[in-house]
């Protein structure tokens, strides 16, 4: 096929294209296309000059998860620029406001843009880790393992690429000497667990006397509504106890 | 792998995009005055000059010349009431250089207040209303205290 021959062919399978869409109907074609032109300048990083000096400014609330899975990839990545955007000119406007000891108005606004992002980046996660199972067969999530610290104390490792393998690596081997169970850390574990199991203790000698207390000036609360809000403490016991007593002969 | 994530770099391997990212930069009044085409930004602290010159460009649309940072130490203060020691963050200071011929001026943001003869006479009419209705809603009922009513 000569080229002047590719060229014809071109040339017809455009022009039926737009003949298609001649025929269809307008509102297939039709869509909500904003007409209005997007400002770039640096005058992005200031609020509507008409909310300058005004003491509240009126906002609605934040994206929901459910509302951004319906939309598309792109127009999520579109709405993330706007919020990084909209996030950028409030922290502006407060540096200013906190400059000229002046208030910021509808400190509210900062929040409800980080919530909207936070939950913009949960809806792109879920999206990741659906199609990695659907790849790979798994999450795609970035792996980790709990780890023994140099204390002796647990925590969880969030793995990372190195450069060079662990095995090979003399330096970091030298730098790095990880956990060995020895005296000190022996003596440090059990002093940090008797920390703990001391405050445990306090903790509940503290709501059984706070409860004991309660039970005295008001004998006739729910009894229910106590238990909820207190599940540790035995009720029983606590209210045979002498404290617990009026200055009455009991029945 | 997912959006917070990426891998290390290693020579030859393909260049990382980033998607979503999570920089912020707020435009800050200078302290001193400066050349009517640099403009100074607080930014986060991982941004290095490149990230500065292609945020502005790619995101805002603004033509960058230069782009030159500093980090400004936080201050160390006491704690007034227990007299630990408290540092505030560093900040990452840009002053960012725009072509010649363009010019920035920090808008007044807060416009001052007035403190005009029109505004005192208000405030002093507001305080007679007032007054005036305190009177008469304890006209029937002399010799109450003012905190009184029902």
């Amino acid at each position: 096929m000569g080229p002047l021959s590719k060229l014809v062919n071109l040339y017809r399978l455009l022009s039926n294209v737009n003949n298609q869409t001649k025929h269809l109907p307008f509102t297939t074609i039709a869509r909500n296309v904003s007409t209005t032109k997007p400002n770039y300048d640096l005058m992005e990083f200031f609020d509507d000059p008409k909310n300058w000096g005004s003491n509240e400014v009126k906002s609605g609330r934040s994206w929901q998860k459910d509302e951004m899975r319906l939309k598309s990839n792109e127009d999520l990545h579109k709405l993330w620029y706007i919020l990084l955007k909209e996030r950028n000119m409030l922290l502006t406007m407060e540096e200013e406001a906190k400059n000229e000891t002046m208030l910021f108005p509808s400190p509210e606004r900062l929040d409800k843009v980080e919530e909207s992002m936070e939950n913009l980046e949960a809806v792109v996660r879920e999206r990741n880790k659906a199609y990695y199972e659907l790849e790979t067969g798994e999450t795609g999530e970035r792996p980790g393992r709990v780890e023994t610290g140099p204390f002796g104390l647990k925590f969880y490792y969030k793995m990372r690429e190195y450069k060079v393998p662990k095995h090979m690596n003399k330096k970091w081997q030298e730098t790095h000497q990880f956990y060995k169970h020895d005296k000190d850390v022996e003596a440090f574990l059990l002093k940090y667990g008797e920390k703990k199991f001391l405050s445990k203790r306090r903790q509940y000698k503290r709501d059984f006397n706070h409860v004991i207390g309660l039970l005295k000036r008001f004998p006739n609360m729910d009894m229910e509504a106590l238990k909820q809000q207190y599940p540790d403490v035995d009720i029983e016991k606590a209210k045979n106890n002498h404290k617990c007593r009026g200055h009455f002969v009991p029945k | 792998m997912s959006s917070r994530w990426y891998p290390i770099y290693q020579k030859g391997g393909p260049q990382l995009r980033v998607f979503l990212p999570n920089f912020w930069m707020k435009l800050v009044k200078p302290k001193h005055e400066q050349p009517p085409n640099i403009v100074q930004f607080a930014c986060s602290m991982e941004m290095t000059k490149y990230d500065i010159k292609n945020y502005l460009e790619k995101i805002y649309n603004v033509s960058v010349v230069e782009v030159r940072t500093r980090i400004a130490l936080g201050k160390t203060r006491r704690d007034p009431g227990l007299g630990y020691i408290v540092k505030d963050d560093d900040t990452k200071y840009a002053y960012v250089t725009l072509p010649k011929e363009e010019k920035f001026e920090f808008p007044t943001l807060f416009p001052k207040v007035s403190t005009d003869l029109e505004d005192y006479e208000k405030t002093i009419k507001q305080s007679k209303d007032g007054f005036k209705a305190y009177v008469d809603r304890n006209k029937n009922r002399p010799g109450m205290p003012g905190w009184f009513t029902i």
